[in-house]
Parts: C-alpha cells; structure tokens; sequence
C-alpha cells in the first residue's frame, strides 16, 4: 500500500502538468512544451520563499502563484503570439522551456533543493500504507482540479467558450468570443496554476532543475492515455503511469522505471492513437 | 570584357560546385592550420553538422519536429566504441553498423510517434533521450554505465593505422559524402514529395502518397548522418559516456537546425559552425549554454523561419539570379488530350453519420468513360462529403464505392489514389516555391518509383524516371495548353492557370476518374471557357468526369448527366434537360420549401448572380 500510495502521489503530478498542457490545448489548440518547466519555477519558488526567506506558506502560495503566471503572459507574448506558423510553436515554447531550465540552473544551482511542507513530514497510516502528507494532499488536489475543471466546462459561459473555441475557432470568433484574449486568458491561467501546484509538488520530488524535463515527458504520455482535451482522462492516465513508474522501480529497478512508462507510451500510441477518453475524429480535408 | 566572360562562365557553373569545392577544401585543412584546438572544433563542428542535417531530413522536409537524433547519435557512438572494445577497429565496418544501428532506433521510435504526429513524435523522439543514460545503466557491464565506456581502441582503415590528420580527413570525407547524398535526396523526385508533403497532407495523400511512409522515411533517414556522426565522435576521443547526449545535445542540434535554417542541405553546416565556433570560445558558456541555446530557439522560431539559408536565397533571388520571367499567358493554344483511361466510377447505396447528423443516405452515383457527371446541389447538400468519401478521407457508414469491380470504401486516401482516382481542389493546393514543370512531375512520384538508394546515387533507372518525367510532363502541360508557363513559379499564376495545373497533374496520372471540385469558382468568363474545353478534351478522349459544381449554367452546359443532391439524398438524376424542368430540383433551388428557405434563398442569389455574370 506505501507503495501505491506512492505512485499515486506521483501520479497525481503527471495528472496536474497533463491538466495545463489540456487547457492550453483547448483554448489554443497549442501546446506548451514549457508547461513543466512553470510548473518547476513554482516550485523553485516555494523553496525560496519558505527556505531563504523564511516566508509564511500562504505568502509563498500567492507569490509562486503571481509570479509563475507573469512568466506564463511573457512567454505567451514572445513564444506564442508572434509566431505566425504555427508548427514553430513546438520549437519556441521548447525554447522557453530551455531558458527556464537554464535560468533556474543558474539562479538555483543544480543540486535537488529540498522543499518544506505545510503540514509536515510525518508519515501517517493510512488504510495500511505509510503516506506523507503532502503525498495525500497532492491525490486530493488532483482530483478536486479535474472536478472543479470538468464543472466549469460544462456549467459556466467561459468554459463553454473555450470549448466552443477548440471546436471552431473561427464560429466562436462569429458568436462574439474574443479568441486572442481568451486565449491569452487560459494561457496565464494554467500559468498561475502550475505556479501554485509547484508549491504542493517541490516537496514530493524535490526543486532541481531537470525536473521540468521529467515532468514534461510524463505528463505527455499521461495526456497520450487520457486522450487530448480530456481532463478525467488526464487524471487517469496521470495516476496510471506514476503507479506503473513505482511499481517498475521498485520491482524491476530503478533504471527500469522511465523504460516501463516509455513502453507505454508507445503502446498506447499504437493501439489507440487517439487516447483512452477521447473518441477517434475522422480528417477533414 | 575578359571578366565579364569569365563571370559568365562561373554563372554558368551548376550551384553545388561550390560547397563541394569548400568541401574538399575542409579536407586538406590540417595543412594550411597547425592549431589543435581549431582543428578540434572543426571536427566536432563537422559532427555537429551531421546531426543537424538528419533534423532537417525530419524537421526541413517532412515537418516533423523530432529530437531522436541526439538517441541515434548514442547508438552509433555505442556501437562504435563496444565494436573496437570487442577488437573491431576497422572503421568502415562501424559505420556499417553504427547506421543499422541507428536505423532501428529511428524506426522503432518513429512508427508509434508518427502515428500522431506533431506533438507526439516530438515528445516520443525527446523521452528517447531521456531514455539513453537508463538503457546504459541497465547494460551497465557492457556499456559501463554512468562511468562511461573507456578503453576504446585507434581506428584503423583497411586495417592500417589512422594519423591525426588522416582522421581528421576521414571526418571530413563521410561528412561531405553524406551532403552530397543528403543534397541528391533533397534534389530529386523525393525532394518534390517532400515539398507536396509539406504543402499539405491532403494533398500529398491525394496524389497517391503515403503521409505516414513518407515521413518515417525522412525521420529514418536522418538516423544515418546521426549514426556516422556517432561512429567518428567514440572514435575522436576514445571516450564516450551518457552525459554526451542529453537534452542540451538535443536542443543544441535543434538550434544549429534552426539557425541554419532547417529546409535547407548546407544550412546545416553553417549553423553547426556557428554554434561549436560562436558559442564554446566564451569561457562562461557552460553555465549559460542552455539560456543561450533556449534564446535561439525562441527567436530563431519567431523570426528566422527559412533560417539564414532562407536569408541568403532571398538575397540571392535579388541580387545574383534573374528574375524569371512570368510569360504572358497564351490564350490560342490548341488543347488536344490524349487518350485517358477511364473508368467506371458506382457509388451504391452509400450513407453517413457525423454523431447524430445524416450527412449522406443512402445515395447512388454512376460515373462513365467518356462522360461527365455532374453533381450538384444547394449548401450543406453532402457534396463535398461524397467527393471525400470517394476519394478516402472518410469512411462509408454503409453502401460500397467501386471503381469498376475494385472496392474503394475501404481504402485509405492514398490508396485510393493509386488505384486512379485523381482531384483537384476548390482552392488549388500547389506546394511553394517549384517550378510549374516540377509541380505536374510530382504526380508521378508514386505510380514511378525510384527508391531513395537510387536517387541519392542517381543511378540510371532515377535518370531514366527522370527523363520521362519531363516528358510526361510536357505532355499534358501541352495537353491543357499551358506549356509556354512550364518555368514559371507554380504558386503565384493566376487561379486559371492553377486550375489548369491541377487538371494537367491529374492527367500525367493517366486518371481512371478526374474528380474536380468546384472547378469554375472564382474564375471569369474567359478562364471558365476555357477550363470548359479543357473538361471537355478529357471526356472526349475516354476520361470519366466526376464535376462538383454550384455553377448551374456552367453544369447544364457541360454535363452529359446530373444527379442532385438535397439534404444528403438523390433528389433527381437525369439529363441537364430533364433536370432543369424537375419540379423538386427547381423548388429546392427557389427555396419554396419552408424548411429550407436559408439555403434556398442563398443558392438563388447564386444563380442571380451567375446569371448576371454570364451575360
């Protein structure tokens, strides 16, 4: 069970950067391969706040929360915006991805950085596993996101919005929604999202600066499973491949565990291209 | 006056004399440059270069962003280096290997990656890499591990012993044979697929071309310059270990790619120089190398989008080059086609949901050898779906699709394609930046194959295919009657002249079915006449005429038969006679029914409006 709860925990990491590579998704039909990296600079952040400066825990919530959504506007303005073909945007927000890696190598240093938790570090027993706190905290905070996310989308206007808008850009421009700021919008908000989640992730896997790049990857493959634009699947696709990493870590070994997520990537991508959540499209020429 | 001549004279000479004649240059460097650490950085420089020019095979050409290269280059290293621990020096036969190697990792990797595309072989292509110092770890005894794999022996060639210099000649050599091979690809018939590839994938698997196989193919094929690259670097220092291919390596390469612009062969060299030359003589670039690769990227994705190649043939199109000259359209031309092998098109009972709307039931179409088949019918009526349902890119609900006794309806796009059936589209798709001549050779690229092996060693059959190409293509340029625009730019003629591209595309394909999709639009009085003789030609000389078209004068004119759609049924099929007296085809188009007054109203102003246009 201490082993489940461990997946599930890591799990619950890949589900919350896979949930900011969908709403960018949805709003721009983009993806941010630098999702990852905003999501490591919470967490960079957190460490600074509650380590260096000695900062109250909700102070540091707001300022990684405010300061990783800036970030997020700036590259929205400098990787995204100006980018007139859109097949580059892999290749600039990848760039924006590389300077974030590079400054936070910089400014942190390439040790892993250990992040203090709110509510400690004793482990607790739970349903007979032993479970960190902040590893609870993160399976909670993955499920309410994709709950209150799928609620939004279906009950408020600017959810439909923006499913409007990954349906047909062009009619929701017509029915009066303002693609570019919405757009834009949804961009900064995943921002402020993986600035406030990296505060509850930097104590699970610690701050260092190639953890945007594993995190990037795993998220990919769990967005692969859950399927495009799904955000339970992202959820389930998340859990499943933190639990299959700790599975293989701990019964194949540790080097074993990227492979074993790998192969799965690549069988899903074989089997069912589309995802697990999301039905197959025909083309439309 | 001499100059003048002698100016001439080097005009005169074909482009790629000149990077050869640098190529060649490179080799012999070590005699003119005695420094080590220059001699050092050309040589990893050159390696760098190889690894970029197998990004732009992927990247370039087939416009998938994939970052494998740097899991390919570890392949080969590793080879390399396990071949000379196990006592095989020879360093012919690790490149043997190195690029079997390679190969498989490019395969392996890419097959489940391109199957979606995009985002997908990029992020398949870049977890590789994660993967490399893993996969080390677990052959830890073999590889060494995290230690890295030391105790490589010298090469030899041919079993002899190779001196500092004669390596550093032996870098240069691969490195300048694989961009005379890479430059050959590029400028061949597969370079054309490539470009239609790029132009878009609708296209490309209209004219009978595999997207997938065409893809796989450049991101394999950039696993070879990777596998070299490899080879020759285990084999510099006699050291390699995992922390040599990271994602800084990946994004390194990206960036020389970009830099250098990545549609482009010597683009590649140039951004790897810049980038092993630029960037190591500062002493701080480690700490700031990925910032500053990160910097490239972003800027070099915004704004350098053919890279500096891209610059330089701008440059060059203003300054060296004459402009070529657009000749002035040749409205006599004769149009005479020759015979067109055309087929019996049925469609038979076939319908079509999209969720819950109907979008086609149950419909019947019959298209005949020296005929033309109208279809028409008001906005949203299911034309465009019957002509993609035919033509593969959607699949029957229920019903069969035959072209005589073959089935179609399960067939992928390109498949369909190759089985004859050949389109235009409503707003031609013409790739960039080729000549008019080369647009229309692109049709053949399928139905006359040369393999890659063959074009990039331009072996007779390729020079034979070659040959006919052209001719074909003079054919049925002359056939349309737009042979005098054979040089021009195929992407800025004028529509008419487009669409008469496209006709003539469609025709060196000796087309079982034409399929031309609202191939009047746009167009003014003179142009359509002329397309009109044009469809004509075709029918005479035994085509089967599939015509989607809302011009209805245009269509009664033309059309040997009609079949109207209305809401995704038959509403009528018969002569242009019977139909322009059918009682439902007039109350659809008069939009009398109240259900249909939207559309009704609109498909009347159209035929005001034609109507007006046509007197």
């Amino acid at each position: 069970m201490t082993l489940i709860w461990g997946g599930l925990a890591l799990g619950a990491v890949y589900a919350m950067v896979a949930v900011g590579y969908n709403i960018v998704y949805i709003a721009s039909r983009t993806f941010n391969f630098a999702h990852a990296q905003l999501m490591m600079m919470g967490a960079f952040i957190a460490y600074s706040s509650l380590v260096s400066w000695d900062l109250p825990w909700v102070l540091a919530l707001l300022l990684a929360g405010v300061v990783v959504g800036a970030i997020a506007a700036v590259e929205e303005r400098l990787a995204i915006r100006p980018v007139r073909d859109t097949h580059n945007i892999l290749v600039t927000t990848l760039g924006a991805a590389t300077i974030m890696d590079g400054a936070a190598q910089l400014i942190w240093g390439s040790q892993p950085l250990r992040v203090p938790f709110v509510a400690g570090e004793d482990a607790l027993s739970v349903l007979g596993g032993r479970v960190r706190p902040v590893e609870l905290t993160l399976i909670g905070v993955a499920i309410l996101l994709v709950l209150v996310l799928v609620l939004i989308s279906r009950r408020s206007l600017i959810g439909l919005a923006l499913l409007g808008m990954a349906e047909d850009r062009e009619a929701a421009q017509l029915r009066g929604v303002n693609v570019r700021a919405t757009a834009f919008g949804a961009f900064v908000v995943a921002g402020v999202l993986a600035g406030l989640l990296g505060v509850f992730v930097g104590p699970k896997t610690f701050a260092v600066a190639t953890l945007g790049a594993a995190l990037a990857l795993k998220g990919f493959v769990a967005l692969a499973i859950g399927g495009f634009g799904s955000m339970p699947g992202t959820l389930v696709g998340g859990l499943l491949v933190g639990l299959a990493e700790a599975y293989a870590a701990r019964y194949l070994g540790g080097e074993y565990a990227n492979l074993t997520v790998f192969v799965i990537l690549i069988a899903v991508l074989l089997i069912r291209p589309a995802g697990l959540f999301v039905r197959a499209k025909e083309r439309v020429v | 006056m001499v100059n003048r001549m002698s100016a001439d004279r080097l005009r005169s000479l074909p482009l790629w004399t000149v990077p050869l004649a640098l190529g060649v240059l490179v080799v012999f460097l070590p005699r003119f440059v005695s420094d080590f650490s220059v001699i050092r950085q050309v040589q990893l420089a050159l390696i760098l270069a190889l690894l970029v020019s197998g990004l732009n095979l992927s990247l370039g050409y087939a416009g998938e962003l994939a970052l494998g290269q740097t899991a390919m280059y570890a392949g080969g290293a590793y080879a390399a280096g396990l071949l000379s621990r196990h006592g095989h020096t020879e360093i012919l036969l690790q490149l043997l290997v190195a690029v079997a190697a390679a190969l498989v990792i490019g395969v392996v990797s890419g097959v489940p990656g391109l199957r979606l595309g995009s985002w997908s072989l990029a992020m398949t292509s870049f977890f590789l890499v994660f993967l490399v110092g893993d996969v080390l770890a677990i052959f830890n005894s073999e590889t060494g591990g995290r230690n890295g794999l030391s105790g490589i022996a010298s090469p030899t060639l041919f079993g002899g012993m190779l001196a500092p210099n004669d390596y550093f000649a032996l870098i240069a050599v691969v490195t300048l044979l694989w961009f005379v091979v890479m430059r050959n690809i590029v400028v061949s018939r597969h370079g054309n697929a490539f470009l239609v590839l790029k132009q878009s994938p609708v296209l490309a698997a209209s004219m009978g071309i595999s997207v997938f196989r065409m893809k796989l193919m450049a991101y394999a094929l950039g696993a070879v310059p990777a596998g070299l690259a490899g080879v020759l670097f285990a084999n510099l220092d006699l050291y390699v270990s995992p922390d040599q291919f990271t994602f800084s390596t990946a994004t390194t390469i990206l960036a020389a790619s970009i830099l250098g612009g990545s549609a482009s062969v010597y683009g590649a060299v140039v951004g790897a120089f810049i980038l092993q030359f630029g960037l190591n003589q500062s002493s701080d670039y480690q700490r700031y190398s990925l910032l500053v690769t990160g910097v490239f990227l972003l800027i070099g994705g915004v704004l350098l989008t053919g890279g500096l190649a891209g610059l330089a043939r701008d440059l060059s199109r203003r300054f060296v080059l004459r402009p070529a000259r657009t000749p002035a359209a040749d409205g006599s031309a004769e149009i005479r086609i020759p015979p067109v092998p055309g087929r019996v098109l049925r469609v038979e009972g076939v319908s079509k949901a999209f969720g819950g709307n109907r979008a086609l039931s149950d419909v019947d179409l019959l298209a005949h050898p020296g005929r033309i088949t109208a279809l028409i019918g008001p906005n949203g009526s299911g034309k465009t779906t019957l002509l993609n349902m035919v033509c593969g890119f959607y699949r029957t609900d229920s019903g069969a699709i035959r072209l005589d006794d073959r089935e179609l309806h399960r067939l992928g796009p390109d498949r369909v394609a190759r089985a004859g059936i050949t389109r235009t589209f409503q707003t031609p798709n013409i790739p960039a930046g080729i000549t008019v001549l080369e647009a229309v050779t692109a049709g053949r690229f399928t139905a006359h194959r040369a393999t890659v092996l063959e074009s990039a060693l331009r072996l007779p059959r390729y020079r034979r295919l070659r040959r006919e190409d052209v001719a074909e293509a003079e054919r049925v340029l002359g056939a349309v009657g737009i042979s005098n625009l054979r040089d021009s730019r195929a992407d800025s003629l004028p529509l008419g002249q487009r669409r008469l591209l496209e006709v003539a595309r469609c025709l060196i394909r000796d087309p079982a079915v034409l399929l031309l999709d609202e191939v009047a639009s746009g167009l003014d009085e003179h142009e359509v006449e002329r397309l009109a003789a044009v469809i004509r030609g075709v029918r005479d000389a035994g085509g089967t005429v599939l015509l989607v078209e809302h011009n209805f004068q245009l269509v009664l004119a033309l059309a040997d038969e009609i079949v109207a759609l209305a809401r995704g049924q038959v509403m009528a099929h018969g002569t242009p006679a019977e139909i322009e007296n059918n009682p439902r085809v007039l109350s659809e188009y008069l939009g009398i029914d109240p259900d249909e007054q939207a559309d009704g109203a609109a498909v009347l102003a159209d035929l005001v409006t034609e109507a007006g246009g046509d007197r």
